[in-house]
């Protein structure tokens, strides 16, 4: 603990010291006056990866933003890579001493979700390429020690996170690129090696992946949700209604909201096998996260069976025409030799079968069960009763959304705390 | 031909005189013997030898030996001069006069009795000529089907009157019979059988509606053992479907056949789709009782299967024959193929095959025809499983011998080996059979040690002690002495080292039948891969028996060779024993041999996702 204090009082003192020196270490040479303690706080701000819109509520003064020219775009241009990867070029030629590199790479960090490039590696290594080589190398163990150029290691730290924050794994050229700009005794190389090590462990963990670009579709991304939740592999998904194409939607039509169902073999036949006197369920909507994007399902579920409805399942007497399927011996497994733990078992009832609907209320729902009924004929006997939440259980916030983003932002700076104090 | 035919049935008839004669002294032999001989193999399990019917190793006598040679004569030398199993292979078709000629050699009657016009043959018969139709697969099969199990039903439990109206014909060949059990949704699965007989209004009748899938001779037939569900009331009036056989000629109409279909091996047998729409069959032919089907089944089935190995080891000697020829005159860096000990290895591993498979088939056999009606259907199934799987390491071994040659569609060879892959599969798969024989003996095995067990878990510290103390005694080297061997042995001292192995391993495995017993008790059931085990070290066990019998009289007979005999028993004894021993302390608890969890970890999640799940080992993680 008393190294992490020493660590920020470091980090104090490097900051005062810059401060005290004033202009000529300063990397933004058009703006003068604002200096290097302006730029640190512009830093943490934009240290978030996650790049803030324009916010429409409280409007900042407006105040120009450095190399924006730099990403302006030719008329008729695209947002693309090429037209990032000629911005970062047009920074090395119209800035041949890489003045204020700091600045442009962190405002390019922010600028890359514009340009589709958060994920390219070879965008980063780009931007990374961007420092100038060999000058904030430490040359002894006290440089090693006591943070060389911390600005610049922080800037390639922030370069390293949003990779990581992406999925990016660094490959040789960014390793080398490190070694060339801050050296082997550096943090943006120790944050390397980290990501180097876990992303291998975590990139795999999970047992069920999800795809990384999740399909725009409504209907193939409910397909996918659905299959994600299903165990069964023979379970069939069924479209019971698409949605209009949006061009011809009419104003007065009513809406069409699609419809999609998953319904597993095993399922089929418990549902055949149903008892019509007990009703069935429709619950729902609840929520199913896919990355980025949430799907909301609805379930049809029967209740458990009460015990004394509960068939037991009897071993047929003539069953197996070649072996015994049972003994008739009196005594079972010894206890030294049942391994299996004491679990309490809670049994729900059957989930019989899966949708994800555009919308939730009980008209759609009805259209789902409608075609459910084709395949499961045992189903128009059985008493149907829609048991649904009025809302789709999300978080709603009464200021709207900037509350969250500032809340966000807390955590981002919190998270910022932890990684510094991990990194001491 | 008709006058072989004939001479075949004098043959037989010249041998029924005297077999009476043996029936006569055969029904007394009861008497005199103590109580019926228990069953071998369940003894086994119980880790005692019976040799009451196994030692000495079963014999027939001069004249019925003479019969049997008088019957083979004529069929060894019309299969080897008239029969061309490539032709029939290549064309899928037995051609009629072929058909004609088996007929006439009365080879569709083998086990029907004399009075049904049959040749009336006796298990060890049956068995020694199964050998010489084993030269062509399809043929084989085709008879076998027509009467191991297609007729069998009527031999079991058939009416008199069923017999006579039936038998004659079958046995002529006149009519062709086929066994009808499996359907698409049902192959030993009993309760799914959908096929159903429903009495007619006027109760004369029931009424046959369903589908069977892969009959052979389904095409041929024209007599059908069908088995179907019937609705019979119960003890306690209550309905229930149970499953009944019927006797179902062509004519009674509404039969038709899925066209024949085509297979990997086996090519000239006719194996098709049989549909029953609204077939009437008259309650007269019933087979057996109504609701008995169930037992019908599993009797014809367990009662055909012995006979797979003669018809193994007849194969398994032609080959041995062929491939001895070709690496005796093949010559490569100007030494014959036979110099090489790798073909030597494969010759020695044909030959033990085939005596072991011999030995187990004709005690078997032996078995089967001592008079009462001896329980073998674990002994049968051992003798199964143990020649199909030697047919095809055997054909497989043969084809290393020939090289390239042996994959050619111009020999014999690879028609040999399609044939042989079925073996494993049909008649109950090994891993079924496997399963009947281990369950069959922990069964009787359990009923017996059920006191014993129920003392233990009590806590009984007497018979808690008692154990412990015979552990002390195992673990103190105390020898294992069952009689097998010594002054008056019932093994020849050659064999002595041998004898010695198969008492040990029937020792050791008695002690872990009783502790497996106690471990699992009734849920050993769904333990497979230790069934699998204990039904490995059976099969080996019987596989001794069977060589040390065999090879003992052979050597106190005299018989000629008979010093290759005692080589490959020692050797197989040999081999078997240190099997066992692994498979004995695979079974031992936390043993270290044992990679069961790790197996089914594998196969679960490999099944979860239905695929094989690991990374292409050119994958990258960047």
């Amino acid at each position: 603990m008393s190294r992490v204090r020493a660590v920020l009082l470091v980090r104090s003192l490097a900051r005062g010291h810059a401060a005290l020196l004033g202009a000529p270490f300063s990397q933004v040479p058009h703006l003068a006056p604002r200096s290097l303690h302006c730029n640190s706080a512009h830093r943490t701000s934009e240290k978030s990866v996650v790049p803030h819109p324009p916010e429409p509520g409280k409007k900042p003064v407006k105040v120009p933003v450095p190399y924006e020219d730099l990403f302006q775009l030719a008329p008729g241009g695209t947002r693309d890579k090429a037209s990032f990867m000629k911005a970062l070029q047009s920074f090395g030629q119209h800035n041949v001493r890489k003045r204020g590199h700091v600045d442009f790479i962190y405002f390019a960090l922010q600028k890359m979700p514009e340009y589709g490039v958060e994920r390219d590696l070879a965008a980063y290594n780009l931007l990374l390429d961007v420092f100038p080589k060999e000058v904030f190398r430490p040359r002894n163990f006290i440089h090693t020690l006591f943070f060389h150029y911390l600005l610049q290691q922080d800037c390639g730290v922030a370069v390293l996170h949003q990779m990581e924050s992406n999925g990016v794994m660094p490959n040789k050229e960014t390793e080398f690129l490190l070694l060339q700009i801050f050296g082997r005794q550096s943090y943006p190389m120790l944050k390397y090696m980290r990501m180097h090590l876990w992303f291998t462990r975590f990139l795999n963990i999970n047992p069920f992946p999800v795809p990384r670009d999740l399909p725009q579709d409504a209907v193939e991304l409910a397909t996918l949700g659905l299959q994600h939740m299903e165990p069964d592999l023979s379970a069939r998904v069924t479209v019971y209604q698409r949605p209009l194409p949006d061009d011809k939607t009419d104003p007065g039509d009513p809406t069409k909201p699609h419809i999609v169902g998953i319904q597993s073999p095993d399922q089929q036949e418990a549902l055949a096998r149903h008892n019509p006197a007990r009703p069935l369920f429709v619950e729902g909507p609840f929520s199913l996260w896919l990355r980025n994007k949430c799907v909301y399902y609805h379930i049809l579920r029967a209740d458990l069976l009460p015990p004394e409805e509960q068939e037991v399942e009897e071993i047929p007497e003539e069953w197996n025409l070649y072996y015994p399927m049972k003994l008739d011996l009196d005594y079972a497994r010894s206890g030294w030799d049942d391994y299996e733990f004491d679990i309490d078992e809670v049994e729900e009832g059957p989930v019989l079968a899966m949708c994800v609907a555009g919308a939730h209320d009980q008209e759609t729902l009805a259209k789902w069960i409608q075609g459910l009924q084709e395949t499961n004929p045992a189903l128009a006997r059985i008493p149907v009763v829609f048991r649904l939440a009025a809302s789709t259980g999300e978080l709603l916030t009464a200021s709207g959304p900037e509350d969250l983003r500032q809340s966000q932002r807390e955590e981002d700076d919190d998270h910022l705390q932890r990684q510094q104090q991990g990194q001491s | 031909m008709s006058r072989c035919g004939l001479f075949l049935r004098r043959a037989a008839a010249a041998g029924r005189a005297c077999r009476a004669l043996v029936a006569f002294t055969a029904s007394r032999r009861p008497l005199r013997t103590s109580p019926q001989s228990r069953a071998f193999a369940k003894e086994l399990c119980l880790g005692k030898i019976e040799k009451n019917g196994v030692f000495p190793f079963p014999e027939v006598s001069q004249d019925e030996l003479n019969e049997i040679n008088q019957l083979v004569k004529p069929v060894e030398k019309f299969f080897i001069e008239e029969v061309d199993p490539q032709k029939i292979d290549r064309e899928g078709k037995i051609p009629d006069d072929t058909l004609e000629k088996l007929k006439s050699l009365g080879l569709f009657g083998m086990q029907i009795p004399e009075e049904y016009g049959g040749l009336g043959l006796s298990n060890t018969m049956y068995a020694r000529l199964g050998e010489t139709i084993s030269l062509d697969g399809s043929i084989t099969v085709t008879l076998t089907g027509h009467q191991a199990i297609g007729l069998k039903g009527i031999i079991l439990v058939g009416t008199e009157e069923q017999k006579a109206k039936y038998l004659p014909k079958l046995a002529s060949g006149e009519h062709i019979a086929a066994f009808c059990l499996t359907e698409p949704g049902s192959g030993s699965d009993a309760a799914s059988i959908q096929t159903r007989a429903t009495l007619s209004e006027d109760k004369k009748h029931y009424i046959l509606n369903g589908c069977k899938v892969w009959i052979t001779n389904g095409g041929l037939a024209s007599i059908f053992t069908v088995f179907a569900r019937t609705e019979v009331a119960d003890s306690d009036g209550s309905v229930k479907d149970k499953i009944t056989a019927f006797i179902v000629e062509r004519d009674f109409g509404g039969i038709t056949n899925g066209k024949p279909e085509d297979k990997l091996g086996l090519r000239g047998s006719n194996t098709c789709e049989v549909h029953f729409e609204n077939t009437k069959v008259p309650i007269q032919n019933v087979l057996g009782e109504v609701g008995g089907g169930f037992k019908l089944a599993m009797n014809i089935l367990n009662s055909g299967r012995f006979s797979m190995g003669s018809i193994v080891a007849g194969m398994i000697k032609k080959l041995i024959e062929l491939t001895a020829e070709y690496a005796c005159t093949r010559k490569q860096f100007n030494r014959k193929l036979s110099e090489f000990g790798l073909i030597q290895e494969k010759f020695a591993l044909m030959a033990q095959k085939a005596y072991v498979m011999e030995s187990m088939a004709y005690l078997t056999a032996g078995m089967l025809d001592q008079p009462g009606v001896p329980d073998c259907s674990i002994e049968a199934a051992m003798v199964k499983v143990f020649s199909s799987e030697g047919a095809w390491q055997c054909v497989s071994e043969a084809l290393q011998i020939l090289g390239g040659l042996g994959y050619m569609t111009d020999y014999p060879y690879e028609r040999m080996l399609r044939d042989a892959r079925i073996l494993l599969i049909f008649e109950g798969t090994n891993e079924i059979l496997r399963l009947f024989i281990a369950l069959t003996g922990l069964r009787h095995a359990g009923r017996i040690l059920t006191g014993k067990m129920n003392e233990l878990k009590w806590g009984n510290v007497g018979v808690a002690m008692g154990i412990i103390g015979q552990k002390l005694r195992d673990a103190l080297c105390q020898t294992v002495n069952m009689g097998l061997t010594g002054k008056l042995g019932l093994v020849h001292p050659s064999l002595e080292d041998s004898a010695t192995k198969l008492e040990q391993n029937v020792y050791y495995f008695g002690r872990t039948v009783e502790s497996l017993l106690h471990r699992f008790g009734k849920s050993i059931v769904d333990e497979q891969l230790v069934l699998k085990r204990v039904a490995n070290i059976l099969i080996n066990m019987y596989g001794m028996t069977a060589v040390l019998s065999r090879a003992s009289r052979s050597i106190r007979t005299g018989l000629r060779d008979h010093d290759q005999e005692i080589l490959l028993a020692n050797m197989f004894c040999v081999e078997a024993y240190f099997q066992n021993l692994f498979s004995l302390s695979q079974l031992e608890k936390n043993a270290p041999e044992n990679l069961d969890k790790q197996t089914k970890k594998i196969a679960q999640q490999i099944l979860e996702k239905r695929a094989y799940i690991c990374a292409h080992p050119l994958d990258r993680m960047s």
